[in-house]
């Protein structure tokens, strides 16, 4: 192929000037102020550790311990839930299959305040839709789950479940039926099919779909808010405190920096191993 | 298990979780047709009151008209550079693509609000005033890749080859683009407005801190759920989700008027 180094340049420019402005340069601004005092507005003092350490002792790690751990499980559930939900689109082909696909589809473009919004009417103790309908029809009186953990977890999964499914069902279409037919004429077993067949050859579009629901997970805040009552600090918001309340630009740097190394830990060696252009090229 | 109980079962799961993935919708419709204060469902009354104060709220139309704003000129600029950045990323070969490529795709793998906080901190420190343009700045730089990614998509099936041919019969270069590169492109550019549009119109988390006064609808229904509840605010909720409705098919029926002709 012949080469286009002065266009490829040329085009990417635009973009690149973008993310140079927009995301390097704020993550650069980040990282410096994570090493200013305590307290500090400028960055013309000398670098300490100091925040790192009231990060790790003073129980701000216990946010970023539960946003984290709760993008683990979310992931998890989604991937349990998309997984036969992947499997059964891509086996029914046809308008069925077709309309319930665009039918999952769509809520991604509402806004999460309004869904998680619904979630919290539907769950509402006393008069929200669920408690009120079970009232009204047949006389049982329901407790609520509103502004618990669990509530919260529900709305995660609820927000994120697209976000995996669309990668699944990607990386379920790179796999040959024939060789899943042939696998099963040879006598193996379902487990053994997915194991060895489904597994490996779907596995770019699983770990698309793991990254995109850990990372959007990572940083929720909404699901918290709306529907677990505030019931647990998730880490967005104990770096938006520390930024405005608590006018302690530098702690809130460095929380934000450690949330930037585990993302980073995560997205960049998968991302490395993913091949794009044959991906997209399908 | 025969392959009818198969299809039956799997019919089944697919209703529950569009089931999962509806209710809560349809509830904020519900929740929108009482004209009581707290939440008392089933409502004694049924009615559109909630929607009739809503239209005649001076700040919901001030609402729409932020997002517009900002859902405007994510568009036409993610439209623009996203189409750059696609031939960039899928058309030319080049030094450096596949360092490019990944790039792109780190905002996409980000989690926003913690790039809306960085952000906010580096206008904060640059003393600049954050309005709803430094919003429309910080979803440019989540959508253009999503963008670009849904231009280079069609640029996969493209045959370099057709450009040499117009170049070898005399073609100018902007003869080159606009005959034979546009018209493959083109409806990338349209699908990536469509998701421009509605991924800018919808977003919360880079918003909420990147508009400084300005307030955008997915802003102001967050701060409201976070109060209380009144039948006002799950009426706005559907009110904004129908007019970004609205927008969607106007787009895509001129796409498909403009292509007919």
């Amino acid at each position: 192929m012949s080469q286009h180094n002065g266009a490829g340049r040329l085009a990417a420019l635009p973009a690149v000037l973008l993310l140079a402005a927009g995301f390097v340069l704020p993550i650069l601004l980040v990282v410096a102020y994570s090493f200013m005092p305590s307290r500090t507005f400028g960055l013309d003092s000398d670098a300490t550790l100091a925040n790192y350490q009231s990060a790790f002792t003073d129980d701000y790690w216990q946010p970023l311990a539960w946003s984290a751990s709760t993008a683990l499980v979310t992931t998890l559930i989604c991937l349990l839930l998309a997984w036969p939900t992947a499997k059964v689109l891509n086996r029914r082909a046809g308008p069925f299959a077709t309309t319930v696909t665009v039918l999952i589809a769509l809520p991604i473009f509402i806004s999460e305040s309004v869904r998680l919004f619904g979630l919290s009417l539907f769950l509402m103790p006393g008069g929200g839709i669920l408690a009120g309908t079970l009232n009204t029809l047949f006389g049982i009186e329901i407790g609520s789950i509103l502004n618990t953990r669990l509530a919260a977890l529900i709305g995660y999964v609820y927000i994120h479940f697209p976000f995996v499914l669309f990668p699944l069902l990607l990386g379920l279409s790179l796999i040959p039926r024939e060789q899943v037919e042939a696998a099963r004429d040879l006598g193996a077993s379902g487990w053994q099919v997915f194991r060895e067949i489904e597994l490996p050859l779907a596995m770019p579009g699983v770990t698309i779909g793991a990254l995109l629901s850990f990372v959007l997970s990572l940083g929720a805040n909404a699901e918290m808010s709306i529907l677990g009552g505030q019931a647990v600090t998730v880490v967005t918001r104990a770096i938006e405190q520390r930024f405005s309340y608590a006018q302690d630009w530098p702690l809130g740097a460095a929380l934000t920096v450690l949330v930037i190394v585990i993302t980073a830990a995560i997205v960049l060696p998968l991302l490395k191993r993913i091949d794009l252009d044959g991906l997209i090229r399908r | 298990m025969t392959v009818r109980t198969a299809n039956r079962l799997s019919t089944l799961w697919l209703v529950t979780v569009l089931a999962f993935l509806y209710v809560p919708m349809l509830s904020v419709v519900l929740g929108s047709l009482a004209n009581t204060r707290y939440m008392r469902f089933p409502h004694k009354t049924w009615t559109f009151d909630a929607y009739s104060n809503a239209l005649a709220d001076y700040t919901i139309g001030v609402l729409h008209s932020t997002s517009f704003a900002i859902a405007g000129t994510v568009v036409l600029l993610s439209a623009l550079v996203g189409t750059a950045s696609a031939l960039a990323f899928a058309r030319y070969d080049w030094r450096g693509r596949r360092l490019y490529q990944r790039f792109l795709l780190l905002p996409v793998f980000f989690p926003q609000p913690v790039l809306g906080l960085a952000l906010l901190l580096t206008l904060t420190a640059a003393g600049i005033t954050p309005t709803w343009k430094t919003a429309a700045f910080a979803h440019l730089v989540w959508v253009v890749p999503i963008v670009t990614l849904i231009i280079s998509i069609r640029l996969y099936d493209y045959d370099p080859r057709q450009e040499e041919a117009a170049v070898d019969l005399g073609a100018s270069r902007w003869q080159v683009f606009r005959y034979i590169t546009w018209p493959v492109i083109a409806p990338g550019v349209v699908s990536g407005s469509l998701f421009a549009f509605l991924l800018s119109w919808s977003n919360l988390s880079l918003s909420i801190f990147t508009t400084g006064a300005d307030t955008t609808l997915p802003e102001w229904l967050f701060a409201r759920i976070a109060t209380n509840y009144s039948p006002l605010v799950p009426a706005v909720a559907v009110i904004a989700t129908l007019v970004s409705a609205l927008v969607i098919g106007v787009i895509a029926l001129l796409s498909i008027v403009l292509r007919r002709r």
